[in-house]
């Protein structure tokens, strides 16, 4: 049997993270919680976990914008997939991701309140079936 | 070429050679940038170009005439300062030329001493122009960004309720899990309900209500009534509930709904930010025209660094312990609004590990029957900051 994939959350709200990690979880995928940038950058480095869903504004500002830069600066995080779920705004373009935040092809982007079976199909597709 | 650290820019358009020279000359000596083009479609190129703070352009010149050079340069940046030179003096055509925007004219001949004045007019024109434009502009980005926060604060919330129930619907979750998190989003509801409340006073006394409906309220009052409202959840949190006020006498001209959510958030704070077996003291007195309240309690205190942005909007402290307790960051924003409407002050000293005082002082309303304010007692509790 293949190891768990790992799902690392990184959110400021602890009942949005709640919510989503319980179905995340109960669909076979193993999570770990961050409540800030800094300690989901710990986490990332500590963990490399398979796929990380990161909020935007975090405190009083855009903290998801600077701990993605950060994480993608540790070469083994480099293409680790990053899900951003925000309710900052509703569409992608709407906000700009500097050309040096270490946006990738295939990271995604979903408004919060997340759609739980859209978001679970995405992952999966991601990082393949949970082992 | 921005020109934030360069000096002014200026661009002289003329086709007699002895005018650009002379020009030149002068306003180089001026410590100034100067560029001297001699038609109008060079000229425009330049300004173009050059993005200089004025324009000092010849009304008759062969090719483009300075009158059309002048709308063109407004087209370019309607900001920059244009002086027309007229040869041939007429009123009309320098009134023509300002009616198209030109700042102001010379007529030729004109002295040295003519020119470097008109000059040094139109550039602090120019600079006074640029500064309203920037404070525009800034008002108009924080005007933007508070609504964008103010959006995202309101939606957190309801964000996170309907992420629960969204949950709900697709697992089948124990009944005990089930009852916390309909237990969660009750919290968080009322969060957004206080967040809601909390805004609209704010509209309210920005609004001007302060000032609209002056009535007399007692202090003493609304103060006993707020305690007596959260004795109970006091009780719950092992606080006790002290009051040094007089009965009558604190007296203030302003808006009761406002002075209540004044008190009502001071002694919520002091309730939250508390300790099991901690008390909350609020002494009233009036002083030289003043009522002072004071309201203290036994709590956390707050650290030297925050309090400075204390009273900002929005502003939370980022502590652990305070992480835990629920308020929307409008709290004592809306009560320093309230208490600067009214012209009085408020502000806080704090004792890390050992709590805050919060010193509301308003002008005391001039009573009927015994003249000003009334006399200084109260219990005359001494410094209650030296805990």
């Amino acid at each position: 049997m293949r190891e768990q994939k790992r799902i690392l959350m990184v959110d400021d709200d602890r009942d949005f993270s709640e919510a989503v990690t319980s179905f995340l979880e109960a669909n076979g995928l193993k999570v770990f919680r961050a409540n800030d940038g800094k300690e989901g950058v710990k986490l990332a480095k500590m963990e490399r976990p398979d796929l990380i869903l990161m909020d935007i504004m975090m405190g009083e500002r855009t903290e998801g914008f600077f701990t993605i830069q950060e994480i993608r600066r540790d070469p083994a995080l480099k293409d680790v997939p990053i899900f951003v779920l925000s309710s900052f705004c509703t569409r992608l373009p709407d906000f700009e991701i500097p050309s040096s935040g270490g946006w990738l092809a295939h990271d995604m982007f979903f408004a919060k309140p997340v759609d739980m079976a859209q978001l679970m199909e995405n992952i999966l597709q991601h990082i393949g079936k949970p082992g | 070429m921005s020109g934030a650290v360069l000096s002014p820019g200026v661009v002289v358009i003329d086709d007699d050679y002895a005018m650009r020279l002379s020009c030149g000359k002068i306003l180089t000596k001026m410590g100034l940038r100067a560029e001297t083009f001699e038609d109008g479609a060079r000229g425009l190129e330049g300004v173009a170009k050059l993005n200089p703070d004025m324009v000092v352009v010849d009304l008759k010149m062969p090719g483009i005439s300075g009158m059309e050079v002048l709308s063109r340069v407004h087209e370019i940046d309607p900001q920059i300062v244009i002086v027309v030179i007229t040869g041939y003096a007429t009123i009309d055509t320098a009134v023509q030329a300002m009616k198209c925007g030109a700042y102001d004219f010379l007529p030729k001949p004109f002295s040295p001493d003519e020119l470097r004045l008109i000059v040094n007019r139109g550039l602090e024109r120019r600079r006074l122009a640029l500064e309203s434009q920037r404070h525009e502009l800034e008002r108009a980005m924080l005007t933007r960004r508070f609504v964008t926060f103010v959006a995202h604060q309101l939606r957190t919330p309801l964000v996170a309720v309907h992420q629960y129930l969204n949950v709900m619907k697709h697992l089948d979750q124990s009944p005990a899990k089930e009852h916390e998190w309909i237990n969660r989003c009750l919290t968080r509801i009322e969060e957004l309900q206080n967040l809601i409340a909390d805004w609209l006073t704010l509209a309210r006394v920005e609004g001007g209500a302060m000032l609209k409906e002056r009535i007399r309220v007692d202090l003493g009052q609304i103060i006993l009534d707020i305690l007596k409202a959260y004795q109970e959840t006091a009780a719950a949190e092992g606080v006790s509930l002290e009051v040094q006020v007089q009965e009558s006498g604190l007296c203030v001209l302003g808006d009761r709904n406002c002075l209540s959510v004044l008190f009502d958030n001071l002694i919520t704070n002091a309730i939250k930010y508390n300790r099991p077996g901690g008390r909350v003291t609020v002494t009233g007195t009036v002083s030289a025209g003043e009522v002072v309240i004071a309201v203290a309690d036994t709590g956390v205190g707050i650290a030297e660094k925050y309090r400075p942005f204390l009273f900002d909007e929005f502003f939370r402290v980022k502590d652990e312990s305070a992480k835990k307790t629920a308020g929307t960051g409008l709290g004592l924003h809306i009560s320093k609004r309230i208490v600067s409407e009214m012209g009085g002050t408020i502000h806080v000293e704090s004792q890390v590990g050992a709590g805050s005082v919060f010193w509301v002082r308003l002008p005391a309303a001039h009573d009927p029957e015994t003249g000003i304010g009334s006399q200084n007692d109260a219990g005359a509790e001494t410094d209650s900051n030296g805990r």
